[in-house]
């Protein structure tokens, strides 16, 4: 591995880390294409920054593009205030709007110098260790490795600092403002945060791997935990393991190392989308399957509870009263048999003395309407469950 | 014109990012054909915007992620993707790749007659479709659930609804481009909106911006050098959008404002009016003069509003001396039990 090969991942991972730290908090606060709209409207300010400063990595321009960011923000919400159309609406008409007069901007005026639209929006990480910065003679590193450290270091510094302000604003604005912090200053503020990171990234990596990078690790992150700090430790291993794994597949691809990276995170999303333990796909169809079961199963002891007769708890009767099908039929009365719910003898069906309890406490709680405590009396009763 | 249901169904940013995550497809068409035939490439751009679509449904009927989450998700994640396939491609030795990337900012002006015809052609069909399924589409805009119980297949609605929208945005990619274009759908129609109620008009007027914002758009950006259409078109579109907000009769923000200053005025006026009432109770003769002065500690009183009343005939001057008239008594008697019928 050669130094810049280093120097490049390292980029990406706290590039990762920086994004996914705001991010976290823009995907709980229902704001995450915030993000992209922000990440396209920096242009007009990065272009009008390099008619000021003549150079793609001055502090000024990077703070000249985050305010654009910031006056999307503003428009957006001043948009929605109006009350003539909704928010998404409000996002999807400022930021193409912003974004033209970028793309006009540098066409009318930058045609000769290196600024071109592509740049913006991809990034080419793979040039970022030969932009060295010099300090009086001597090289210490890539200049947008500083870029993206001050930017990741302000960001923890925050973090740490307003994490209490924050938690408590992204889940209770109520609270938040009833215990005197304005839920205006923390949202202004990480809308602040946003846009320089969404800038100081660009010109590593792109406007819309730092989309990706903002949104795919905390979303998937919030499918395996409901803990804000898990969920920020867990956007952040993703992030990194994303940058550096994505950066192998493109060196093997020989491809995009931007593009590369936004597939691994795709990838990681679509497998915590489909496995994740009890959120993912998988897990929530099985968990509506074995409901389903469980509620065949109540209906069926209910059954049983209700006739004495037995004629009518006869097993060929069971099968044409309740109309199931076979397979279905089966799995509940073997799931009922497994439980020691019923017994059966001679084809003749009859509650325990377990599954008799079982169904008058469940016809309680329906009785009262505390249908969540069946999910409780389930795991008294079950040995299995369906 | 499909803008509009986009608005109203609240899926605004679908159209942005449908119109990324075509980019996959782009590439993959190109990938397997070979080829840089514009249909298979928009076949290609077609299915994957429909998968992208019918994923993001699935990760907010399926999991918690909001609707945001999964547009930024899809939208950033399928693009990626496509860069990936992009700069994979550029690697590859077929001299045909070159010109792919233009389907990411779009160039009006690459465009040959016969993508021209196929443009018209799938416009004249989602026209067609529109009419026929007309009732259905805009049952199921107001309220969905009304819909299934009349027994009308919503999901097939559904269904039909977004093929089209998609099919509109990867058709309008080459012109304007992957960005723009979320604003190529949204603007006609977030402008239309503002000047009606009525689903059939605004969905008239959206066409008809559109077409406007197109022909200005590509018209300012052929008079001048180096000025892309796209961006041109787009900021035509914004100024329409702006203009509809301020200037719409019914919702526009300058009409509201002065509906604002009209009914403070009429307020005002009832004010004076009431408290002219009150003083002129205590006489027998209703018509007794008093002096101005009397007014002057009262805050609703103005010289215009005094002046209104007299045009109004509700009050006479006499030098410094007013008096209600007859209908003016009469007014300000009824004005508590009438204000709530008069201002509406």
């Amino acid at each position: 591995m050669s130094s810049a090969q280093i120097e490049i991942q390292l980029i990406a991972s706290i590039v990762a880390v920086a994004c996914a730290i705001p991010g976290t908090f823009l995907v709980l606060r229902k704001m995450a294409m915030i993000s992209d709209a922000i990440s396209h409207s920096i242009l007009p300010g990065i272009v009008v920054g390099f008619f000021i400063t003549q150079d793609l990595n001055s502090p000024v321009l990077i703070l000249l593009a985050a305010f654009t960011g910031i006056i999307t923000v503003v428009l957006v919400e001043y948009i929605q205030k109006t009350g003539l159309v909704k928010e998404d609406t409000a996002i999807g008409l400022v930021f193409p709007a912003l974004f033209s007069i970028g793309v006009i901007l540098i066409a009318k005026n930058a045609n000769d110098v290196h600024l071109d639209v592509d740049a913006v929006l991809l990034g080419e990480l793979a040039f970022a260790p030969f932009d060295r910065l010099l300090i009086g003679g001597t090289d210490v590193g890539p200049k947008s490795l500083w870029v993206v450290g001050t930017i990741l270091l302000v960001t923890i510094s925050l973090l740490i600092l307003f994490f209490k302000e924050l938690k408590v604003s992204t889940f209770d604005k109520g609270l938040a403002a009833s215990l005197g912090f304005s839920p205006a200053i923390i949202h202004y503020g990480l809308m602040s945060i946003s846009s320089i990171t969404t800038v100081g990234a660009f010109d590593a990596v792109g406007a819309i791997l730092v989309v990706a990078l903002m949104i795919a690790p905390a979303a998937t992150a919030y499918l395996l935990t409901t803990d804000l700090k898990k969920m920020l430790a867990l956007a952040i291993g993703f992030g990194i393991f994303s940058a550096i794994f994505g950066y192998w597949v493109a060196h093997w691809l020989d491809a995009s190392i931007a593009g590369s990276i936004s597939t691994v995170l795709g990838l990681v999303f679509l497998l915590v989308y489909l496995f994740a333990p009890s959120k993912g796909i998988i897990a929530v169809m099985y968990r509506e399957k074995q409901q389903q079961t469980e509620v065949s199963l109540l209906t069926f002891l209910l059954h049983l509870k209700n006739h004495d007769e037995l004629e009518e708890r006869h097993v060929n009767h069971l099968n044409e009263h309740i109309n199931w099908q076979k397979v279905r039929a089966q799995t509940v009365l073997d799931l009922a048999l497994k439980n020691n719910m019923i017994h059966i003898e001679k084809n003749i069906v009859s509650l325990t003395k377990k599954g008799d309890e079982f169904t008058s406490k469940a016809i309680d709680y329906i009785m009262t309407n505390e249908d969540a405590q069946i999910e409780d009396m389930k795991d008294d009763f079950f040995l299995f469950r369906g | 014109m499909l803008g509009s249901f986009a608005v109203l169904r609240k899926q605004s940013l679908l159209g942005d990012a449908i119109s990324h995550a075509a980019l996959p497809g782009i590439a993959i068409a190109f990938l397997i054909t070979g080829a840089k035939d514009t249909n298979t490439l928009l076949i290609g751009a077609l299915i994957s915007g429909l998968i992208g679509t019918f994923w993001i449904k699935s990760i907010v009927t399926k999991t918690h992620l909001k609707s945001d989450t999964a547009l930024g998700l899809i939208l950033s994640l399928f693009f990626g993707f496509g860069m990936l396939l992009l700069t994979f491609i550029q690697k590859q030795p077929n001299a045909n790749q070159a010109g792919l990337d233009k389907y990411l900012f779009g160039q009006a002006a690459t465009l040959v007659e016969s993508d021209v015809w196929m443009m018209a052609i799938v416009t004249g069909l989602c026209l067609i479709v529109m009419l026929t399924f007309w009732k259905e589409f805009k049952i199921l805009l107001f309220d969905a659930d009304y819909t299934k119980t009349l027994g009308f297949n919503t999901k097939f609605i559904d269904i039909l609804i977004t093929t089209f929208i998609v099919l509109a945005i990867v058709l309008g990619l080459q012109t304007v481009g992957v960005v723009l274009m979320s604003a190529m759908l949204l603007a006609p129609a977030a402008a239309a909106r503002q000047w009606t109620n009525s689903l059939s008009v605004m969905v008239f007027l959206a066409a008809i911006f559109g077409a406007f914002s197109g022909v200005f758009g590509t018209a300012i950006s052929a008079s001048q050098n180096n000025l892309s259409t796209g961006p041109v078109i787009v900021l035509v579109a914004s100024v329409f959008v702006a203009f509809s907000f301020i200037f719409s009769p019914s919702r526009g923000l300058l009409f509201k404002q002065i509906r604002v200053i009209k009914n403070r005025r009429d307020l005002e006026l009832h004010k004076t009016l009431a408290f002219m009432h009150h003083i002129a109770e205590t006489h027998k003769d209703i018509s007794h003069p008093h002096a101005i002065k009397l007014l002057n500690n009262f805050q609703g009183y103005t010289k215009s509003t005094l002046q209104k009343l007299v045009e109004k005939d509700y009050v006479q001057i006499n030098g410094n001396m007013w008096s209600l008239t007859k209908t003016g008594f009469e007014t300000a008697a009824n004005l508590y039990t009438k204000q709530s019928t008069e201002d509406e």
